[in-house]
């Protein structure tokens, strides 16, 4: 076993532990902060597979932004921290169904030849500056429109959380 | 890749940057006048018409700009024209619907700019990703405007429905773009049609396009993912749901045509057959529930179902006819939609939310001239000749059956036949039926007028429908 792999299992079992206590967890503190683990997680194997800019944008996004959002969400909501969630168990057949399908679609790709890609041939580069080039040039459009959504969800999250006005 | 951008680039968008300029002038113009509503309104209006103009005068020069990735000219500026032309009929019958349910605000003006410049993107897209920021765009524009009468729960409630199926929608469509990316290795929307045959054997691709077809039909409404569309009307603001179910559904037409283009139905034979089971479905379900419902905002609702399955059978038939058809259609359908709205967002008063079929008995007496209008929009949604209604059905089936799919075209043409039913019965209780509908609202001049303007069109695209054809014809 050599180093890479060895460091793929620690952050596999990391990140497959830290989900499977966010599903269990009866408090939902503890399920925000094995989120956490599980996000950071799976920023380790994107690492792992060269995708660089990835990575730092999954942590930047989700444990920087999403996460943080969800833990203040629960911290100012009243009486949430102490009530207990539900993980109960519902719909146990559609359940069996849909897990079944995916356990076997995920049984196909791991026992199909096509599953196992090889190395590139040439050895990975870092992505940042390329994709930063490309937004600056052949996206350029997509970048810009990108602030009109920003701009459209600004405004309407501020209209709808405004208090009651009159025209 | 080393593109420099140019001015070129920017002033080769035409419309689409006119509309974002206004989108930002509005910004500015809230935050820096004092009572700028009237003023806000005034330039929604010049802005739409200036982008309407612009549409009109870059017809006939299609192109590229951005390296490749939007259109210009030819095809964009004919849905260009469609969308400011119904975005200026719409913004028109807005203030004095808004005043009635005591929500005119500024912010208005802003998302419906917004939202046209979405629409705009979409049907100039020639990227995946230029697209699907296009929608984005719309979507959260409408998302809020579908919510923007606060105190209403019904329209609290329609805001909710259209925000949560729609991010769901999106999930689907951007995960069909991955796994089309990762077969393609390009984003591009030309690539994908000229490599679809070479691709279309590869099971990855096929479900890729699938998942992109499920993220279309949900946004043109089309079975079986139309669900949200009666109690999204229903609770939206009129005129709303009026922009909703034209200017939104033409968008997401505009840019399902250059996604599923000819070279691309034409090789992938499944997606294309799950198409034709869609399309009919939308007809027929559309049409039987339109007839069972009391409310108008939901028979329309139904109807825009409907529309949509006969739309779809032009995009299916993959063939000049077919293309020409649905640009056509979505002309015609957003120019009788937006006055059958126009006429309801008049007719309805601060208490009466929602008009039923049988509040309009007797209407012709007290309101001759609505009675008049909503009758011709009428007819032309049914297809009566010579409305433009009619030539949008009969070049989409004939393109249908130019492809081969004679059946989708007979199936089109028997349930053409039912909606007759619940159309001119509309028609004969606003003619026939004894009644005093003195709860209904009156029109103002400037309402009056944006419903005959819309009215005289469809006369005259029905009488000559070949001065748009000729146009439509130049964007292949």
């Amino acid at each position: 076993m050599e180093t890479f792999d060895i460091v793929f299992y620690i952050f596999a079992t990391l990140t497959i532990v830290s989900a499977f206590v966010v599903v269990f967890t009866k408090n939902i503190m503890y399920a925000a902060f094995s989120l956490l683990f599980t996000f950071i997680g799976v920023a380790a194997l994107y690492v792992l597979l060269h995708a660089d800019f990835l990575a730092v944008t999954q942590i930047l996004i989700y444990v920087g932004g999403i996460l943080v959002l969800l833990l203040f969400g629960v911290m100012l909501t009243n009486n949430v921290v102490s009530v207990d969630i539900k993980t109960g168990t519902l719909n146990t057949i559609p359940a069996l169904v849909a897990a079944a399908v995916i356990v076997g679609s995920l049984a196909a790709v791991f026992y199909m030849t096509w599953s196992t890609v090889g190395e590139p041939a040439t050895a990975p580069t870092a992505t940042t500056r390329a994709i930063g080039e490309l937004l600056m040039t052949g996206y350029a459009l997509p970048f810009e429109v990108a602030s009109v959504v920003l701009l459209a969800a600004l405004i309407g999250a501020a209209l709808m959380a405004r208090r009651t006005r009159k025209p | 890749m080393n593109l420099p951008i140019t001015w070129n680039d920017v002033l080769a968008l035409g419309p689409i940057a006119v509309v974002f300029g206004g989108t930002l002038l509005l910004v500015v113009l809230e935050s820096i006048v004092r009572k700028a509503s009237p003023l806000m309104f005034w330039v929604t209006v010049g802005v739409l018409a200036v982008a309407a103009g612009c549409a009109l005068a870059t017809i006939g020069v299609a192109g590229t700009a951005f390296g490749g990735t939007v259109l210009t000219g030819g095809y964009a500026s004919y849905f260009a024209l469609v969308f400011s032309a119904g975005a200026l009929l719409v913004t028109l019958l807005s203030p004095a619907y808004l005043l009635k349910r005591a929500t005119a605000f500024t912010e208005y003006y802003i998302l419906l700019l917004a939202a046209v410049t979405g629409m705009m993107v979409m049907a100039a897209s020639n990227d995946l990703v230029v697209f699907f920021l296009g929608l984005e765009t719309m979507s959260v524009a409408f998302y809020v405007l579908a919510g923007f009468t606060r105190q209403s729960v019904t329209s609290n409630e329609s805001a909710m429905k259209y925000f949560l199926l729609g991010a769901f929608a999106t999930g689907f469509l951007l995960y069909g773009m991955a796994l089309v990316y990762g077969t393609l290795g390009s984003t591009s929307i030309a690539m994908l049609r000229s490599s679809a045959a070479a691709h279309a054997g590869e099971p990855l691709f096929l479900v890729g396009l699938g998942l992109l077809l499920v993220g279309f039909v949900f946004k043109v409404a089309a079975v079986p993912f139309h669900m949200w569309v009666p109690d999204v009307y229903e609770g939206a603001p009129t005129m709303v749901s009026g922009l909703m179910s034209t200017g939104g559904k033409s968008a997401a037409f505009a840019a399902f045509l250059l996604v599923f283009g000819a070279d691309v139905l034409q090789s992938a034979a499944p997606i294309r057959e799950v198409m034709a089971v869609l399309a009919a479905l939308s007809m027929i379900v559309g049409n039987i529930l339109a007839i069972s419902q009391t409310s108008v905002k939901r028979m329309l609702a139904y109807s825009s179902v409907a529309h949509a399955g006969y739309i779809l059978t032009g995009v299916i038939a993959a063939n000049a006819d077919g293309a020409n058809g649905v640009m056509f259609y979505l002309l015609a359908y957003t120019l009788m939609n937006v006055g059958a709205f126009g006429v309801l967002s008049i007719l309805e008063t601060a208490s009466v939310e929602n008009v039923r079929i049988d509040d309009l008995a007797g209407l012709s007496r007290t309101r001759p001239w609505l009675a008049g209008l909503m009758a011709l929009f009428m007819f032309s949604l049914t297809g009566i000749p010579p409305f433009a209604g009619f030539f949008g059905k009969y070049y989409v089936f004939t393109g249908a059956i130019g492809a081969g799919y004679t059946w989708l075209a007979i199936v089109g043409v028997i349930m053409s036949v039912v909606s007759a039913y619940y159309y001119l019965r509309l028609v004969v209780v606003m003619y026939f039926q004894e009644g005093s509908p003195d709860q209904v609202g009156t029109a103002t001049g400037i309402g009056l007028a944006s419903l005959v303007l819309p009215a005289i069109a469809l006369l005259a695209l029905g009488l000559l429908p070949s001065t748009i054809v000729n146009l439509t014809m130049q964007c292949f």
